[in-house]
């Protein structure tokens, strides 16, 4: 297993809490992760971190053996190939396509290649067809879809998931699940926070415990 | 009510007669407004989107001192600006006293602060997960401050029309810089100010229909736009 990520004591405050406080953590590639924890107990502020929003107070961050510099441009390099999936996810304004296209154009990716990569990652949430809807009229579940279908036609290494399952219902549900389980086959790694007990064994992943900001053993 | 409703009519009457004084009045207005607007919008929409969205020292006290700003009195404005551009001012020498390009230089430094403070409160209202969307995305600073303005384009396209509403409605600033010359620096306000003292309030009524017509449209636009 290639190590992608390697984080050494690794600290998150805010004012005087402390979110975050990770003396060392791998994930590797192609793997999938659950992360878990109560609420508060640091899952976001450790997304955020592994997609490269937000610096540590302290700690140092590889990825790929590389140790990211967040004071020059790696970052930014480093950044694409990690996307992050929010639980509310932001939908910009225009159309289905426009955004599904979002992070193609910002890699320079156009015409008739965009509008290829576009309609596979539409068609592999189960939304063919929609290019053209107003993104802002879509339900719910679609919405999620068309998010999930943006981070999927960018094939990022690393794809993090912010209770990605939640809100919806059980068919967009089991659809995004089957989705995501199949991408550590295709290389992705995926690092997913979740409040379900089951998935890990379901997706045949790994299970990250997190009590208080720390990395507590799973049992 | 007679006098009232007599004006109103002469002053219908006036504008649909196409007065020259009117006409005159009408575009010079517009000109110096539309001049003055788009250089506020040039400096204070990058202004707003900067304070709210950078983070650097005192930009609480910043902040406080740009709202303030937009309290300035136009006649404050007209006098700085008149002190810099008098003969024995600093720029004295350019001979910009008493010319629209005078009244466009102050009405910048008037509608600026109102441009930049509805960029900002813009800013701060948007949706806070715009930014990291569009840099979990892949796009850089710049990119995803750009799709932030795109979401935000309403908020900003109020704040250069606030800011032209500021520079067509004022007056100190057009009469002490532009000296109210007719057919040259006469605006729709000072030639209210003028006329109605000197008892032509059918005149000065018929420049205010027109103020107001060009508020009104400009509103209809701005919605036109929104409903789009």
């Amino acid at each position: 297993m290639r190590e992608l990520y390697r984080l050494h004591s690794v600290r998150r405050r805010f004012g005087a809490k402390t979110a975050l406080d990770i003396d060392c953590l791998t994930i590797g590639e192609g793997r999938l992760y659950t992360l878990t924890g109560a609420n508060g107990a640091g899952k976001s502020t450790l997304l955020n971190i592994l997609a490269l929003l937000s610096p540590p107070t302290s700690g140092e961050i590889y990825y790929a053996g590389e140790r990211i510099d967040w004071n020059n441009g790696s970052v930014e390099r480093r950044r694409r190939k990690v996307t992050l999936l929010h639980q509310s996810p932001y939908l910009f304004g225009g159309t289905v396509h426009d955004n599904v296209a979002f992070g193609l154009a910002a890699r320079g990716i156009r015409g008739e290649e965009r509008r290829r990569i576009v309609g596979k990652a539409l068609d592999a949430v189960a939304l063919g067809g929609f290019q053209g809807r107003n993104a802002r009229e879509l339900s719910g579940g679609e919405a999620q879809r068309v998010a999930m279908a943006r981070a999927l036609a960018l094939s990022p290494e690393v794809l993090l998931l912010d209770e990605p399952l939640a809100n919806i219902d059980r068919e967009t549900s089991g659809l995004l699940e089957s989705v995501i389980a199949s991408l550590p086959e295709r290389g992705t790694t995926v690092v997913m926070v979740s409040h379900d007990p089951d998935l890990p064994k379901r997706l045949n992943g790994e299970t990250i415990f997190l009590e208080a900001g720390k990395i507590v053993p799973s049992y | 009510m007679d006098f009232l409703f007599s004006s109103f009519a002469a002053a219908l009457w006036m504008i649909g007669d196409l007065s020259p004084d009117v006409v005159d009045a009408v575009g010079t207005s517009l000109s110096v407004s539309a001049g003055a607007t788009v250089f506020a919008a040039f400096f204070g929409v990058p202004l707003g989107l900067t304070m709210g969205l950078a983070e650097f020292p005192l930009k609480r006290f910043a902040i406080t001192v740009l709202n303030t700003l937009m309290a300035l009195p136009t006649v404050v404005v007209g006098l700085l600006v008149y002190g810099f551009l008098s003969r024995q001012g600093p720029l004295g020498v350019l001979g910009l006293l008493f010319t629209p390009t005078a009244i466009v230089i102050g009405g910048t430094l008037l509608a600026a602060p109102i441009v930049a403070n509805y960029a900002l409160a813009a800013v701060r209202g948007a949706d806070p997960r715009i930014l990291p969307t569009a840099l979990t995305l892949g796009a850089g600073r710049m990119r995803a401050v750009c799709a932030l303005i795109g979401e935000i384009r309403f908020g900003i396209l109020a704040a250069v029309i606030a800011g032209f509403g500021r520079v067509i409605s004022e007056v100190g600033v057009a009469m002490m810089l532009g000296g109210n010359i007719r057919g040259y620096t006469r605006t729709m306000t000072t030639a209210i100010a003028l006329e109605t003292s000197k008892g032509e309030f059918a005149f000065g009524m018929a420049l205010g229909i027109v103020l107001l017509s060009v508020a009104l449209l400009v509103n209809l636009f701005l919605h036109f736009l929104q409903q789009r």
